[in-house]
């Protein structure tokens, strides 16, 4: 009953909106942010009554739906979903916090279309029955095409329109999975009995495709990701958070819940393609981000990169790299979320968000330039902030792993030289020098703005410091994954086995045994 | 003890800093936040000194565990050995004297406490990777030094130069933590941690390896050697320390001179044990020609702080030398003694640059401090100020007047104290004999190169013996330039001398302390074998042909031979060079005779040039005109960095953008249109044909957006839709088929 209250608790708070039409803008401001802190706080619950020693699904629920279809309403949250449900239930009353007065014109439909995507989005991260997934995959897209078309810059009738074409073409081939796997399913659409049927389906590789083109696309992946700087640029803040916070997530999520596990031969047999798109994308974005003069476009295009150590980090199919994948989903989430919340407090000083308008800005904006200088450390992996652990992992698990070439470790590693050339470039021209007469009158960070930023640096510096209460709660769920992964490929992948026992294999090993 | 012991050391720094950090950000400012950070800095000091007794001979670490993955697990520990414990002294000694220092010279920026903040951020971090007892942690401990180098050389970051500065810093650092960061990738996959000591550590583990692998751990180490070449400032990588520069001359001293980038080569000798004969050589390579090229940059240099940045690049090619060849206390001891006298120099030299700022102080009302002459951008307003344009300009360098030696001289009887310390510095570093710590250093690094050269009969040795003898004489010169060119002569720029002055008690305190430490009193703790015990290197043996010359050992020594010999007899042949310092050899005796010639040579020469003003540098500069350029120019390394490689990436990162731009958007947008075009024609026909009326309108609007990609409108997504659906039915037509 918990999952589905956190879940459905902010749709709630749409039809309060929407009913008490008339009130004022602060009353449905007031509605609106104690909706979202209330899940919050109750999706805390999730995280307290978590179990992390069983990797099984928890706090399920299943009733019966659509039974001329086969589908039900099932839910669950494993160690792996449950972060991305907390990061939502977290990111939610940061965006309403930040979006406090910068929405002008219709601030309830504003309020209504972020609450009610809150809900697509925790769907999605907690269905464990596809045709629910489809449907909230899909039910997300609304609000968010409301965000960026209504609320959004000038170019944003072209912008949302393919942000949400791309992702329907996308979603198209997924139905078509979707639909395929039922009928291999005994009609059914229930995700777990799936997960026992792993790696005996016909036509394995093309199911993978299917899931993996549309999942793709909401990544990111090279060559898929050029609708997401034009979304970027165009939503206003709020939508841009949640888009790099939680939306792109729905891609890398969909990989390690549905690509890994139920094809786990036809990831092994695609892994060279698809790790070699995921370096490319860290080089390629890393590059082009480097020279847009645009902040949100920069921010956006590393977002192009950072995707792409996920994904390289989900193929490497062994515990560090997916452990570090998970883990860099949600620091992703955090630290390009700030990114986005800090360009849009000072676009709304500067009305610019150009770099070359900028310079200077660390001298009259002390508090805002230490913030952002945090921030984006977190972004290109110092020690100490929550990027690095990632990152570490997802490195020492590509180059331990052996799922592939060392070369592709090298390459990704000079992703992360490039990473601190683009940002410390951007931070230098928007921070350094002599500010101009404007930028010398910018107000500095208010109180509000500072609530809003705080709650995010906590955990980017809590991740950075002590990883380990979120490590232990997905490692289980991982566990699962690994072990599909690794047994199913053994046999077909000969040369490139995985080397699990390494010669010195005594050293630093918990003795637990391994999940089978 | 231990355990609490330097849990205190690292916790003052991280109070210090978290405290202030928060505070600042609170907009709270703390009275006396100086005197506090300071306070902790010396708390932690005395928690060192008593750490100093408690070093046991085969130290276990104490570690907890701080990730697991799978079966995999880190852990963060300490480790405290002799090394550690001395490192530990060297860090906090020099960090609180900066911190008082900079009470001093810092005095009046309008960034003050930030200066503190900064300050304690970087001694945490700085102790952090010292008393690491695994790779993981000094890599944690190794970046956040480098992101304290940033912030304080980016301190005054109004200045466009010490903006780039410190973007340089990082990213060329950067470089080389990426090979070390895949060294550390190599080992882990090897031996499954990253944990350096016990039975199950690298050092155990590696120890074991057959000759089969010799190749591969080589390759590890010379990529974990490159985190180093680019901390240390070793050639390829050294250019990011002269242009450090730019940061407050109190962070000179403590990061780019006595710690941080002394922290490569505390890394290499960390790393000692898995050396084998290549990396060895290749290490020793990079010094022997860092401490060369660095030395001749250094002679043509006229901004002081520049001199002493190149001498510090040259010192620190010293050390990396001492390593590859072995001498593992003498690199080390070299380290010690070059953190004290070079933090005295720069220290010094930021002790002449504040004489000159008072005067700035003065002429510009409106800056309420120092720091600000620095901070103008505006050099017309200098040159104006200065009347010093013709000697600056001419040369068309960007030179701040207070620290061009152009501008300085007969300062000797102004700042009695600054020049009397900065003379012990100077005969320490030049290496004058017996009295001074350098020289005993310095010989040692010489001693056990030529050690290892006659030993082995190598001709490599022989070769590096020769650049570092060299290069020592070098460095007499220049130093000597330096302090011919500040302190003696007549005064070049009458107005700026006038303003001169002492400084104030709360800097030249710490100039003496640093001052008489740079007498050798350090030697105390090096020169004793039960405290000091070099690790042994398995993976390094010495060539067959060699030991001609070990009959001949210990007829020569200074200090405690008799134990030394003894133990050697015992020992086996590889470890006799570890303990060159006690220059119990022929080679050390020989090597100590040529290393007071050359210093005596350089020194003359220097004082023929710029004291006695017999050679004169103007006409020895026009004669080796195209050498004169090659030093002056730095040997061209900038210029090929920025030229090829900075340009070659922006130059790819916009070919890039603009295929992004055009094909891979061009793409999406041209499938888009193509698709929506068919799209409406098919659904214009379907209309047209079988449907009448209001459904003919959605058409003709459908196929009026036609080729206008960015203007589409929702109708678009509504056949969009269509197609979507009438596939889905064909699809799952097809399925029941199958």
């Amino acid at each position: 009953m918990l999952l589905s209250i956190v879940i459905f608790l902010p749709l709630l708070g749409v039809v309060a909106i929407a009913l008490l039409r008339g009130i004022g803008a602060s009353a449905v401001k007031g509605i609106a942010m104690a909706v979202a802190l209330l899940t919050f706080l109750i999706s805390l619950g999730l995280y307290t009554g978590f179990d992390a020693t069983t990797a099984e699904m928890q706090f399920q629920e299943s009733h019966a739906w659509i039974s001329g279809l086969g589908t039900r309403y099932d839910i669950g949250i494993d160690g792996i979903s449950l972060w991305l449900v907390l990061l939502t239930t977290f990111l939610t009353p940061v965006c309403i916090l930040a979006a406090w007065n910068s929405v002008e014109k219709g601030l309830s439909g504003f309020m209504m279309s972020l609450l009610a995507l809150e809900t697509g989005m925790l769907g999605v991260f907690c269905a464990t029955d596809l045709f629910l997934f489809f449907v909230f995959w899909e039910s997300m897209l609304i609000p968010m095409y409301f965000l960026i078309g209504i609320w959004g810059g000038e170019r944003r009738i072209y912008a949302t329109v393919k942000f949400v074409l791309y992702t329907m073409a996308g979603s198209a081939l997924m139905l078509v999975g979707i639909l395929y796997l039922y009928f291999q399913n005994d009609n059914s659409f229930a995700l777990l009995p799936l997960y026992e049927k792993a790696g005996t389906f016909t036509h394995a590789n093309l199911l993978f495709l299917a899931f993996f083109i549309a999942f793709a696309i909401k990544v990111p992946l090279f060559p898929f990701h050029t609708w997401l700087p034009d979304a970027h640029v165009e939503a206003p803040t709020v939508g841009s958070v949640i888009l790099a916070g939680v939306l792109l997530k729905m891609g890398t999520y969909g990989i390690v819940r549905f690509c890994l596990p139920l094809f786990p031969d036809a990831a092994a047999t695609y892994t060279p393609l698809i790790v070699t798109l995921a370096v490319i994308g860290i080089i390629y974005g890393a590059l082009v981000a480097m020279v847009q003069p645009d902040l949100k476009k920069l921010v956006a295009y590393s977002s192009v990169s950072h995707l792409g150590f996920v994904v390289l980090g989900l193929f490497t199919r062994h515990h560090a790299g997916i452990q570090g994948g998970v883990l860099q989903m949600i620091n992703h989430g955090l630290s390009t979320g700030a990114l986005f919340l800090l360009v849009g407090m000072i676009y709304e000083r500067r009305h610019s968000r150009m770099i070359v308008d900028f310079g200077g800005v660390a001298k009259s904006m002390p508090i805002f330039a230490t913030i952002f200088m945090i921030t984006t450390l977190s972004s290109i992996g110092l020690p100490g902030l929550n990027g690095f652990v990632g990152e570490f992992m997802i490195l020492l698990g590509s180059f331990h792993g052996g799922a592939f070439s060392k070369v592709y470790v090298v390459l990704a590693a000079t992703g992360v030289i490039l990473a601190a050339v683009y940002m410390l470039w951007m931070f230098q021209r928007v921070m350094f020098g002599t500010p101009n007469k404007i930028n010398a009158a910018l107000p500095d960070l208010n109180t509000r703005e500072l609530v809003v930023l705080f709650p995010v640096l906590l955990f980017i510096v809590w991740i950075g410091v002590y990883p380990k209460p979120f490590l232990s709660r997905m490692e289980k769920s991982v566990n699962v994954v690994v072990t599909k992964v690794q047994q199913e490929t053994a046999p077909a992948m000969g040369h490139t086995k995985i080397k699990e026992v390494p010669r010195y294999a005594r050293v630093d090993i918990n003795k637990e045994a391994e999940t089978k | 003890m231990i355990v609490p012991l330097i849990s205190l050391i690292l916790l003052c720094p991280l109070a210090a800093f978290a405290f202030f950090g928060l505070m600042s950000l609170a907009r709270r400012s703390v009275p006396r936040q100086d005197y506090l950070s300071t306070a902790a800095m010396l708390f932690a000091l005395v928690c060192s000194l008593l750490l100093l007794q408690q070093v046991v001979p085969h130290p276990e670490p104490h570690t907890v565990e701080w990730i697991s993955i799978g079966k995999i697990s880190f852990s963060m520990g300490f480790y405290l050995d002799s090394v550690t414990a001395i490192m530990l002294i060297v860090v906090t000694l020099v960090s609180s004297l900066v911190h008082i220092f900079s009470m001093g010279y810092m005095h009046g920026d309008p960034r003050y406490p930030r200066f503190f903040a900064f300050l304690s951020l970087f001694s945490f971090s700085m102790l952090f990777l010292v008393v690491s007892d695994n790779l993981l942690g000094i890599y944690i401990g190794w970046e956040l030094v480098g992101l304290c180098s940033y912030l304080l050389i980016g301190f005054w970051f109004e200045k466009d130069s010490a903006a780039n500065a410190c973007k340089k810093a990082f990213l060329t650092t950067r470089v080389g933590d990426i090979g070390m960061f895949i060294g550390m990738m190599m080992l882990f996959t090897k031996f499954s941690t990253l944990a350096l000591y016990g039975e199950d550590g690298i050092f155990a583990l590696a120890a074991n390896l057959s000759t089969g692998d010799m190749v591969w751990l080589s390759i590890a180490g010379v990529l974990i050697f490159c985190g180093a070449v680019g901390k240390s400032a070793q050639v390829p990588l050294h250019t990011w320390l002269p242009d450090a520069m730019e940061g407050p001359t109190p962070v000179s001293a403590l990061i780019h001179a006595a710690t941080m980038v002394a922290a490569g080569v505390y890394l290499t000798a960390r790393m000692f044990p898995i050396l084998t004969e290549t990396s060895s050589l290749i290490i020793a390579y990079i010094g022997g020609i860092t401490a060369l090229v660095a030395a001749t940059i250094a002679i043509v240099r006229v901004d002081i702080k520049r001199v002493l940045a190149y001498s510090t690049v040259s010192q620190l090619g010293y050390m990396m030398l001492g390593i590859g060849v072995g001498s593992y206390v003498a690199g080390l001891f070299h380290l010690t003694t070059h953190a004290f006298f070079k933090a005295l120099l720069f220290l010094g030299s930021g002790s002449v640059i504040h004489a000159f700022h008072a005067m700035h102080a003065h002429s510009h009302d409106e800056h309420d401090a120092h720091g600000h002459a620095h901070a103008d951008s505006d050099a017309n307003e200098h040159t104006h100020e200065d009347g010093d344009s013709e000697l600056v300009h001419a040369h068309g360098s960007d030179i701040p007047p207070d620290q061009d030696m152009r501008n300085m001289g007969g300062l000797r009887h102004k700042m009695p104290i600054t020049f009397a310390t900065m003379l012990i510095a100077t005969l320490s570093i030049s290496g004058v004999p017996f009295l001074f710590s350098g020289f005993w250093s310095k010989d040692a690094i010489l001693g056990g190169v030529l050690e290892r050269a006659m030993e082995w009969s190598s001709v490599h040795h022989y070769v590096l013996f020769g650049m570092a003898l060299f290069a020592a004489g070098i460095t007499a010169f220049y130093m000597f330039r330096l302090i011919f060119m500040t302190f003696f002569g007549e005064p070049r720029n009458q107005e700026m001398h006038d303003m001169a002055h002492e400084s104030p008690k709360v800097m030249t305190v710490p100039l003496i302390v640093l001052a008489v430490l740079s007498f050798p009193v350090v030697n105390v703790l090096w020169f004793n074998d039960a405290y000091v015990t070099p690790p042994k290197q398995p993976h390094i043996h010495a060539p067959a042909h060699a030991g001609v010359f070990n009959d001949t050992k210990g007829t020569f020594s200074l200090f405690g031979v008799s134990e030394a010999v003894a133990a050697e007899e015992e020992g086996a042949h590889d470890t006799h060079a570890d303990e060159g310092h006690h220059g119990h050899s022929p080679a050390h005796t020989i090597a100590m005779v040529l290393s007071i010639i050359v210093a005596g040579l350089g020194i003359l020469l220097s004082w023929l040039f710029y004291h006695r003003r017999t050679l004169s540098a103007e006409s020895v500069a026009t004669t080796f005109r195209p050498l004169y350029h090659l030093f002056w120019r730095k040997y061209y390394f900038d210029e090929f960095y920025n030229g090829v490689l900075v340009a070659l990436t922006v130059w790819k990162a916009r070919l890039f953008a603009q295929f992004d731009g055009t094909v891979v958007d061009g793409i999406v947008n041209g499938i888009g249109r193509v698709t929506r075009d068919i799209l409406a024609a098919f659904t214009g026909f379907f209309d047209n044909r079988v449907v009448d009326g209001l459904v003919n309108r959605v058409a003709q609007v459908t196929w009026a957006m036609g080729g206008r990609i960015r203007r589409i409108q929702t109708g678009a997504i509504q056949t969009y839709l269509l197609i979507v659906l009438a596939g889905i039915v064909v699809l799952i037509l097809v399925f029941r088929a199958l």
